[in-house]
């Protein structure tokens, strides 16, 4: 049974390759980056092997060890939707043992990319403690531990996942959070990076992680080559008992799962009135109804609410260099990108439709009506981001005399990017994850036209703004009457983009409505 | 201002459609007479939906032309478009809307105000047993709930055409009498329903007209008797479009139980 679900892993890699031409150039070009990135760390731990003081080697391999080990924990939560070819739920119907599963499973997971290339780099760690004999034998079976442990953890991780995501609500949260949590950490990585890199800091960072669950076992041969035998020896024995325990959780996660392949249904979403909401609130007209639709769907769509997030917290990332010592000028920059952000980024609001659009074909709403209410979501947080950022901006300067240019540069931008927007997205829409999908899953086969459409949206919407950036430039430079010229002209400018945008994009909508939900069930 | 076919409520007119190098829908020709419960069935892959797409103004044809009660669907479209309530199948919902969003949706999309559209939203959900659930979201819906709404929003502006692809499947026997009894109500009003389904019992019993479609053409088509002439519908279709189905002598080993 074991060597039939490892072979049925072995077929499912190889039918993966079975692509076409294209395909599989991306793939060789992948597989030799990943392939000399592997050379390059597997020689680097070589290298370890002759490192003057041994307490380099050890914090290198302990921190390197804990991060892979983290990493294969949290990737099946990023990953969702992209492996599930083994997904122990699709093995329900089929009367096998459950412990003959959990080592199929366990086998067949070894039997993947990251696993061998986790293998090799264990394997490489063999060479780095090889300073004596008890070393060189503690380090095989230590290096055995930590890459078992990485793939069990990564087993227990998909199949609670895979359990919760029999929940809408739940898969829903987990994704969102860990989006925040990849863009929280993006916005402070870098200052954390800064303060560990301080001299002397790290060694205490491998001490901590050497004791956690994590470096259990990277850590083990670290001792036994300083001479704390007793300790090396604790923590092999400790890791052993983690990689028991992620084991045990395994199997327990795994007998819910058969024991419930489809979850059961007491997941249901009613709102609190159950009145019409934002339906109520919006004008009774085609384009208000739109405008409502928005509006809901960015409140329950966890594919809105990430890009609402990054919204965000794109612009906030430039308090960064203030916060961290640098220039000051940095913050005022927040409106300006927010109101580039806002505004280009409904450039494919469309597709997120998918083929749901159906319903505006088939009712034959206008195209002015389309147009117009899908700003809305994006008009009413702009209303605040917007002069919310110039503020704060012109707070941390001190500068208050450039909030009207910083506001004038946000909202022409904002503006003429609702104009681009209208025009591109009746224009070109490109395949976005579907309802439910993973928000950070892009289709497979699109990156060229995505970037191109992107780029296209973006270049539009730069080029049109630079006479507002070069007058607000003329602001900064201390001509106050230059910044009430720039918000003016923001106005003007703005309103004339927008209003000929949503004239043009109406046109092309109407003329190509049909075509445009064909286009959306083909890349859906 | 109607000009062909101004009697049929549906009238379509060498309608053809090509996926690449398959021809889905090949020169079809089809009268839907007013007042009439017209069944369209077919094969899988017969072209049921991509024909129904083009007459409802979803799908450009590459050729020919669909009326909706005179109004052609591709150049007097938004006239056509009023007339007209369709329920698609293979489609996406904007599913994050509670039940009485999505059909009011439906309703304020066509500029229909909102009183109006709030009063029959209500009633249609009580109508289809899915008052409890107007206030629930359509994406934690079951299959049949869905199709109840989307034939909810198909009804919300009173079409004088109703166009349903797979009205019945994956809805359960209580559900299906439930939307039964609102169509023939419908066409016993005067209403045009044309809908298709693989069911043939089904059919058999609702429809009074009937084509049979395979290969993106018309095999037959007329009153429910004329096609079937003496025959069950099943038995006809399946004389009509083919293939095997006397599966022989072969799959001995199932039916041998051996213990």
């Amino acid at each position: 049974m074991v060597a039939l679900i490892v072979g049925l892993k072995w077929q499912l890699l190889r039918n993966g390759l079975r692509r076409s031409t294209p395909q599989l150039v991306g793939l060789i070009l992948g597989a030799l980056y990943g392939l000399s990135v592997l050379v390059v760390m597997v020689t680097g731990l070589i290298a370890l092997r002759f490192a003057v003081p041994s307490d380099v080697a050890r914090t290198a391999v302990v921190i390197g060890g804990s991060a892979l080990t983290l990493g294969w924990a949290i990737f099946p939560v990023i990953a969702y939707g992209i492996d599930e070819t083994l997904d122990p739920a699709r093995f329900a119907t089929f009367a096998v043992p459950r412990r003959d599963l959990v080592f199929g499973l366990l086998a067949s997971s070894l039997v993947s990319v990251p696993a061998a290339v986790t293998t090799i780099l264990g394997l490489a760690t063999v060479i780095t403690w090889s300073r004596s004999v008890l070393a060189l034998l503690v380090a095989p079976v230590a290096a055995a531990v930590a890459v078992l442990t990485c793939v069990a953890v990564s087993r227990v991780t998909s199949t609670a996942f895979s359990a919760m995501s029999q929940r809408r609500r739940g898969r829903e949260a987990v994704s969102v959070l860990v989006l925040l949590m990849a863009v929280g950490f993006g916005v402070v990585g870098s200052s954390i990076m800064k303060r560990l890199s301080t001299p002397g800091l790290l060694p205490h960072v491998a001490d901590v992680l050497g004791w956690t669950p994590l470096g259990l076992a990277w850590s083990a041969p670290a001792d036994i080559v300083n001479g704390a035998i007793v300790s090396g020896l604790l923590r092999l024995v400790l890791a052993v008992i983690v990689l028991g325990a992620a084991l045990l959780a395994w199997d327990s996660l795994l007998r819910n799962a058969l024991e419930n392949p489809r979850g059961t249904t007491g997941d249901r979403t009613t709102t609190r009135d159950a009145g019409l909401g934002w339906f109520g609130r919006m004008p009774a007209t085609p384009a208000g109804a739109v405008a409502a639709r928005s509006i809901t769907s960015w409140r329950r769509d966890p594919r809105y609410i990430s890009s609402v997030a990054l919204m965000l917290l794109l612009p906030l990332g430039l308090l960064l260099p203030p916060l961290s010592g640098g220039s000051k000028l940095w913050s005022l920059a927040m409106a300006p990108t927010a109101g580039f952000l806002l505004g280009w980024s409904m450039h494919n609001d469309i597709a997120y439709d998918g083929t749901a659009f159906w319903s505006h074909v088939a009712t034959g709403v206008s195209g002015r009506a389309d147009r117009l209410g899908r700003l809305a979501p994006t008009a009413m947080a702009a209303s605040a981001l917007l002069p919310g950022y110039a503020t704060l901006g012109c707070a941390i300067t001190g500068l208050w005399s450039l909030w009207p240019a910083l506001f004038g540069i946000g909202l022409g931008f904002l503006l003429t990017g609702f104009g681009v927007a209208n025009v591109m997205s009746a224009l070109q829409p490109y395949p976005v994850p579907g309802p439910g999908e993973n928000p950070f899953g892009a289709p497979p086969g699109s990156s060229a036209l995505t970037v191109a459409v992107q780029a296209v949206a973006g270049t539009a919407v730069f080029v049109l703004n630079l006479p507002l950036v070069a007058i607000g430039i003329g602001a900064l430079a201390g001509n106050v009457w230059m910044g009430w010229l720039c918000l003016a002209l923001a106005v003007v400018l703005g309103s004339a983009a927008l209003v000929l945008g949503t004239w043009w994009g109406a046109r092309i909508y109407e003329r190509r409505a049909p075509e445009l939900l064909t286009n959306l069930s083909r890349i859906r | 201002m109607p000009s062909r076919g101004s009697n049929s409520a549906l009238s379509l007119c060498g309608l053809s459609k090509a996926f690449g190098s398959t021809l889905a829908v090949d020169r079809l020709d089809l009268e839907v007479p007013r007042g009439s419960f017209f069944g369209f069935v077919g094969p899988n892959g017969a072209g049921k939906t991509t024909t129904l797409s083009m007459a409802t103004g979803l799908l450009r044809p590459d050729a020919g032309t669909a009326h909706v009660m005179g109004h052609d669907v591709w150049s007097d479209t938004v006239r056509a478009k009023q007339l007209v309530g369709i329920l698609p199948d293979g489609l996406r919902l904007f599913d994050r809307l509670t039940g009485l969003q999505l059909i009011s949706y439906s309703g304020l999309l066509r500029g229909m105000d909102r009183t109006v559209v709030v009063e029959r939203a209500r009633e249609l959900l009580g109508a289809l047993g899915l008052e409890d659930e107007g206030g629930t979201l359509v994406v934690d819906y079951s299959a049949g709930m869905t199709k109840k709404i989307s034939l909810a929003c198909a009804l919300i502006h009173a079409p004088r055409l109703l166009v349903l692809d797979e009205p019945f499947e994956s809805v359960d026997p209580i559900s299906t009498s439930t939307i039964r009894q609102i169509l023939e109500g419908y066409a016993a009003s005067g209403g045009t329903v044309i809908l298709s389904s693989h069911v043939m019992d089904l059919v058999q019993r609702l429809c009074d007209r009937v084509a049979i479609v395979a290969a993106g053409q018309i095999r037959a088509v007329g009153t429910l008797d004329e096609v079937r002439s003496g025959m069950t519908l099943e038995e006809r279709f399946v004389d009509l479009v083919g293939g095997q189905t006397d599966v022989g002598e072969g799959l001995a080993w199932l039916r041998s139980s051996s213990d």
